[in-house]
């Protein structure tokens, strides 16, 4: 077959313009590294915010906090709300359908006792459903149960290093610690957690799991007196389903409001969240996907720089070839096939390249190093419009080609 | 009698160059029979470079007649023209025009591979046309590394390898100094003495000495054209 023979010429060319072809490959090369690596930094940061979102509970959760209302209160109803409370949960649960998990939590700050201290620490008063909603992990013995909290059961779970605060190496287990003057067993301990967002962050974002102090609401609720004893500190919920945000969220706030009569709450959607941030990291994407196109015009023009460079003699070369008898699409392959190996070599070391950066970049950070399909797919795009662009156009021009004016070209 | 290998009859060329229309051939009438050798003369501006490039299937008449080898080809598109180009016509130009970045060998094989011959068979024909003009031993060499009357030479193997049924040389030893050039009209009289149809063109008498019959454009036309006797 011809064409193969036509093609392998078009190979020998290549060789003969070693140099020619390495410099347009770069351009290619450096235009695709730079939107892989765009596309993977993008996302590896999206990536690391999902990861962050998932180990504390994911997105269909949302919470309730009591809130100082912004209004003055003006009727009786108004007066008389106590902000959240257990009856809340009630009528959640009752007439807000859509939500799996409704979990009420309590905070007081307590004189804890133990054989090494003495000191004031957060403990927190809630139900069983509290492990399941913030994705708690237990490391030894248990969690609140039902029977504890029907029972208000004088029982604690800490977190690792409350544990090790309270306990050093010793196993905490069965150990008994004061709290508020009552005594509270050591149920469970939770396994130690940590999250940075990079690796300059100092900051441990699950640190708070590590320093919880656990009882079951309802042992804390019992030392309360009157209408204080029914309050919550926040609620936490989960929806059954990312389809059930539409109906609940808005229904979640039209009951408290209307058995607050006052805006005493404030809600906090993961969901509604997670979208606003997603529309904030569009501009970011723009800029981003910007930068990678930029770099990739960059690529291109390196790319037309050469051709031009080289202009003159293609077009003798074009007017030499078809004097001896070249056709059109003799000299159509044979740029073709320098544009081709052009940008396969330049798509396929750019993406590479892309990829180790985006690696470098993420073990540099102790981030995710996300690649997708759609990176290789963007690479092998944008390769190919590079070579579309600064092949193919000057593939049909150089056929078409009056063979005089080739040869007379100077 | 058989047909001619080129027949020209009325022919006319007309550059439209947007403002003025500029006739640079304006009626030739030319027959050339096959083993004939041919020198085309006349001063720069006379038209006898676009009557070349007809002759030579790079261009295309406005008006009249080219048969070759008894074929009207002057209103055939630029795919059968390259075809005739191939089988018809070998090229030898002033400049010598070789790829640079080819060796002799690629560059002496082009021909065969427009005409669609194989791998093995090419490079075997194109050594043995190397061999022909003294330079089976350059083969792999590039074009820079020959002398000016080598290159030349490479050319011609280059033109011949096809067997085309007409030579057609542009100033030939335009870019060779005297001795050189004297060997490449050498290799011409050598072809034409077994039969080779050749055309050159060129302003320099002394070549066109060698061929056995001068044309002379003037301003488009035929002026003389008279057989130079032996």
């Amino acid at each position: 077959m011809n064409l193969l023979e036509v093609i392998s010429d078009g190979f020998a060319d290549v060789r003969a313009h070693a140099g020619r072809t390495a410099l347009q490959t770069l351009g290619v090369v450096l235009g695709v590294a730079s939107v892989v690596g765009t596309m993977g930094m993008m996302a590896g940061e999206r990536a690391q915010a999902m990861k962050y979102w998932q180990e504390t509970g994911g997105v269909l959760k949302m919470m309730v906090y009591p809130q100082p209302a912004t209004v003055v209160r003006a009727t009786a109803r108004q007066q008389a709300s106590r902000g959240l409370t257990v009856d809340d949960i009630e009528a959640i649960r009752a007439r807000v359908p859509g939500f799996e998990l409704i979990e009420p939590s309590v905070r007081r700050r307590e004189l804890v006792r133990t054989a090494r201290a003495t000191k004031t620490y957060r403990v927190t008063g809630t139900t069983p459903g509290y492990a399941d909603l913030n994705e708690l992990i237990i490391g030894e013995g248990r969690f609140i149960t039902d029977s504890d909290l029907t029972a208000s059961e004088s029982v604690c779970v800490l977190g690792a290093d409350r544990a090790r605060e309270f306990f050093g190496t010793e196993d905490a287990l069965g150990k008994q610690i004061r709290i508020g003057g009552n005594l509270f067993r050591v149920g469970g301990v939770l396994r130690y957690r940590e999250f940075y967002w990079n690796r300059t962050d100092t900051w441990n974002a699950l640190g708070w799991i590590n320093e919880l102090i656990v009882v079951p609401i309802t042992a804390m609720q019992a030392r309360d007196v009157g209408a204080g004893s029914r309050k919550v500190d926040e609620i936490g919920l989960r929806l059954a389903s990312v389809e059930a945000h539409t109906e609940a969220a808005p229904a979640l706030k039209r009951l408290l409001l209307a058995r607050h009569g006052v805006e005493d709450f404030r809600i906090f959607d993961r969901k509604d969240r997670i979208a606003q941030m997603e529309q904030q990291g569009q501009v970011y994407n723009f800029t981003f996907t910007a930068c990678g196109i930029i770099s990739l015009l960059v690529g291109g023009i390196v790319v037309a720089n050469i051709l031009m460079a080289s202009f003159t003699e293609r077009m003798r070369e074009v007017g030499v070839r078809k004097a001896l008898g070249a056709k059109g699409w003799h000299i159509a392959v044979q740029f073709l096939v320098e544009s081709a190996i052009v940008t396969g070599l330049g798509g396929v070391v750019g993406l590479v390249l892309g990829i180790g950066f985006v690696h470098a970049i993420a073990s540099l950070l102790d981030q995710l190093a996300v690649l997708t399909p759609a990176m290789v797919v963007a690479a092998l795009l944008s390769a190919s419009s590079v070579g579309l662009f600064f092949g193919f156009f000057p593939a049909v021009k150089a056929a078409r080609l009056d063979p005089v004016v080739a040869l007379r070209y100077e | 009698m058989s047909t001619p290998l080129i027949e020209l009859s009325g022919l006319w060329k007309t550059y439209d160059t947007g403002e003025v229309a500029v006739d640079a051939l304006r009626g030739i009438d030319l027959v050339v029979e096959r083993g004939d050798y041919l020198a085309i003369m006349g001063p720069s501006g006379s038209g006898k470079s676009t009557l070349m490039h007809i002759i030579g299937c790079l261009d295309s008449p406005t008006k009249g007649s080219y048969r070759l080898d008894g074929a009207e080809v002057g209103a055939l598109s630029s795919g059968r023209l390259a075809e005739l180009r191939n089988r018809f016509i070998g090229f030898v130009f002033q400049n010598f025009n070789l790829l640079p970045r080819a060796s002799l060998l690629r560059n002496v094989e082009l021909p065969l591979l427009y005409g669609g011959m194989g791998g093995s068979e090419r490079t075997s024909k194109a050594l043995q046309m190397l061999d022909q003009v003294g330079l089976a031993d350059r083969a792999k060499h590039r074009p820079s590394q020959l002398s000016g009357g080598q290159r030349q030479r490479a050319a011609i193997a280059r033109a011949l390898v096809n067997e085309p049924a007409l030579l057609l040389a542009d100033e030939p030893t335009g870019n060779l100094d005297q001795t050189t050039g004297n060997e490449v009209m050498d290799i011409f009289d050598a072809l034409n003495g077994i039969g080779q149809t050749v055309i050159i063109v060129t302003h320099d008498p002394h070549i066109a000495a060698h061929a056995k019959r001068i044309v002379r454009i003037v301003d488009g036309r035929v002026a003389t054209d008279e057989a130079r006797a032996a």
